[in-house]
């Protein structure tokens, strides 16, 4: 294939659009296993989840994917503080949490992958909104409308969690739990309350990023597995912990897999997320804002 | 209304080694009370079995908070924190990764301190200056003196009651321990805490408190009404003052 600026320039431009979404899936994965410790993979279930909420609300009662996910978020937060406290009261209490805690994340992904299939079955499934089909073009680039959404809404997203972590007193705590829960313990908060809360916080923007999903493509169950290695790739590289460094990774990751996909073909970019990890892991373990 | 502490008889180790034998100690409302004994002694094992980091397996341990009586033994952490004591624990503890402020704001975890963590944040700043002009910087980033002030200042900013301090010295330059048991002197008074403070250095626990007990080998080796008979005491004498 020959190089060409436009094509060039239109794989980073859907790169960055890619890595705007990319934010929405990793940044649950960034306070849960970056900040909490907390290995949950079946984190991208929910997403998935969140995709057949919307594709359900969108067909069924015409209402727009995302008001439909918005307003699910509010359940799937209160579902993910009461999924915590099960897995605390199971294995982190009994400090069990590395390999069993690890056996029950995945025995639920497969469990919400089944549930998602004996409902909506293997086919794949779409939404109908007004954002989707129309695109931008400038110049050469073409900007679809269906790929700006989910980086608006994928970025707004990170800014607000970061707001809400630095400026509300339940998120300094959520803070302060990663980095010394004891020491939390001896002003006087609960770190398994706080996590709760965390928790609860992750599994809801796992929902909307289900949203963003099905807005940029049909979905269907067993979708969710392509989603594992890339949003602990995203936290990693990120350096853990830190938010600014999932966006700063999910763009990496986006731009990435565009580029090989443009350039070497699709069936390579499923690829791009593990070499990433790889790299991070043998270069620069702490990530690319670890400290 | 008092606050006081009363540890009785209280046995505590880590898995099957045994830390404390039979320790009995208290501390009366409005006193500074003062824990002797060299490294290893189980004073920091102490403090953690008043704040529940370590049950004990005899004994009790009641505080009595405004007057009103509570059984520790048996509580969490922030359960004995919630009551009104605070721990300036050893190794100070801060969150490394926040600011100065944000230390201090979670400091103020309890309901009641909550309401009033901006009057509380003013006291601190204006005890601790030096504070006021880091407040934007990382705990983790501070040198040992500012970060020994903000781990006691955040354990004020929870309006406890009954403070605990953990070998206070621990890291400073001479000059900053004598200032820092002073400091620790004057909000006792501003404040009208019970204060209980694990040290070794024994001329400048002696300037501040009013009794004092030494632990060797995780009992209490000597238990003084004063400071005068802390300094005659045979095992003070040997361990702190190079004599005998
Ligand atoms: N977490 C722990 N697990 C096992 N043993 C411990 C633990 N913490 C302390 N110990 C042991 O308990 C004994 C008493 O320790 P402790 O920390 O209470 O002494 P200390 O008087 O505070 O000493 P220092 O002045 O050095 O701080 C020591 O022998 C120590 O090794
Ligand atoms: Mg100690």
């Amino acid at each position: 294939m020959t190089f060409s600026l436009d094509l060039f320039s239109n794989a980073i431009v859907s790169g960055i659009l890619l890595g705007g979404f990319y934010c929405a899936i990793a940044v649950g994965i960034t306070i849960v296993f970056g900040m909490l410790d907390i290995v949950n993979i079946a984190h991208p279930a929910f997403i998935m989840t969140g995709g057949f909420i919307a594709y359900f609300a969108n067909t069924q009662f015409g209402i727009d994917p995302l008001a439909a996910c918005a307003i699910a978020m509010i359940p799937a937060y209160y579902l993910g503080r009461l999924l915590y406290r099960f897995y605390n009261v199971a294995f982190e209490k009994r400090g069990e949490e590395s390999l069993q805690g690890l056996a029950f994340f995945f025995g639920l992904l497969f469990i919400i992958e089944v549930a998602l299939l004996l409902i909506f079955g293997v086919d794949y499934r779409f939404v109908e909104a007004p954002y989707i089909g129309p695109t931008i073009e400038i110049g050469f680039i073409s900007i679809p409308w269906r790929l700006l959404i989910p980086l608006i809404v994928g970025l707004g997203l990170v800014l607000v969690i970061i707001a809400f972590l630095s400026r509300t007193f339940i998120g300094k705590a959520i803070l302060a739990v990663s980095q010394d829960p004891l020491a939390l313990r001896l002003v006087g908060g609960s770190p398994v309350k706080v996590k709760e809360v965390a928790f609860g916080l992750s599994i809801a923007t796992a929902i909307l990023a289900g949203a963003l999903l099905i807005i940029i493509q049909p979905i269907e169950p067993s979708f969710g597995r392509d989603f594992i290695g890339r949003v602990f790739c995203i936290t990693v590289l990120g350096g853990m912990t830190s938010l600014p460094g999932t966006i700063v990774a999910s763009m990496i990751l986006g731009v990435s897999e565009s580029l090989t996909s443009t350039f070497l073909g699709p069936s390579w970019s499923p690829a791009i997320a593990f070499g990433l990890l790889l790299i991070t892991l043998a270069v620069r373990p702490v990530g690319i804002f670890g400290r | 209304m008092g606050n006081s502490l009363s540890i009785e008889n209280v046995s505590a180790g880590y898995g099957s080694v045994t830390v404390l034998s039979d320790v009995s100690v208290h501390a009366g409302d409005g006193e500074t009370v003062v824990l002797l004994g060299t490294n290893g002694n189980g004073k920091t094992t102490l403090m953690r079995c008043i704040t529940g980091q370590v049950v004990p397996s005899r004994g009790t341990i009641v505080a009595e908070i405004d007057g009103e009586r509570h059984n520790l033994i048996g509580l969490s952490t922030e359960e004995i924190v919630d009551l009104g004591i605070s721990l300036v624990p050893e190794g100070r503890r801060l969150f490394p990764r926040l600011t100065v402020e944000e230390n201090l704001t979670l400091g103020a975890y309890r309901q009641s301190a909550r309401e009033r963590i901006a009057a509380s944040m003013d006291f601190c700043f204006e005890v601790f200056p030096r504070l006021k002009e880091r407040r934007t910087q990382l705990a983790g980033s501070m040198s040992g003196g500012e970060q020994q002030m903000l781990a006691l200042a955040r354990a004020l900013m929870a309006s406890p009651k009954i403070l605990l301090i953990d070998e206070p010295s621990v890291g400073l330059a001479p000059i900053l321990v004598a200032r820092m048991i002073d400091k620790i002197a004057e909000l006792k008074t501003a404040l009208g805490l019970t204060v209980m403070m694990a040290e070794q250095n024994f001329e400048q626990a002696a300037r501040i408190a009013n009794r004092g007990y030494v632990l060797v080998h995780g009992q209490v080796a000597f238990a003084a009404d004063s400071v005068d008979d802390l300094r005659n005491s045979d095992v003070v004498r040997r361990l702190y003052l190079g004599v005998g």
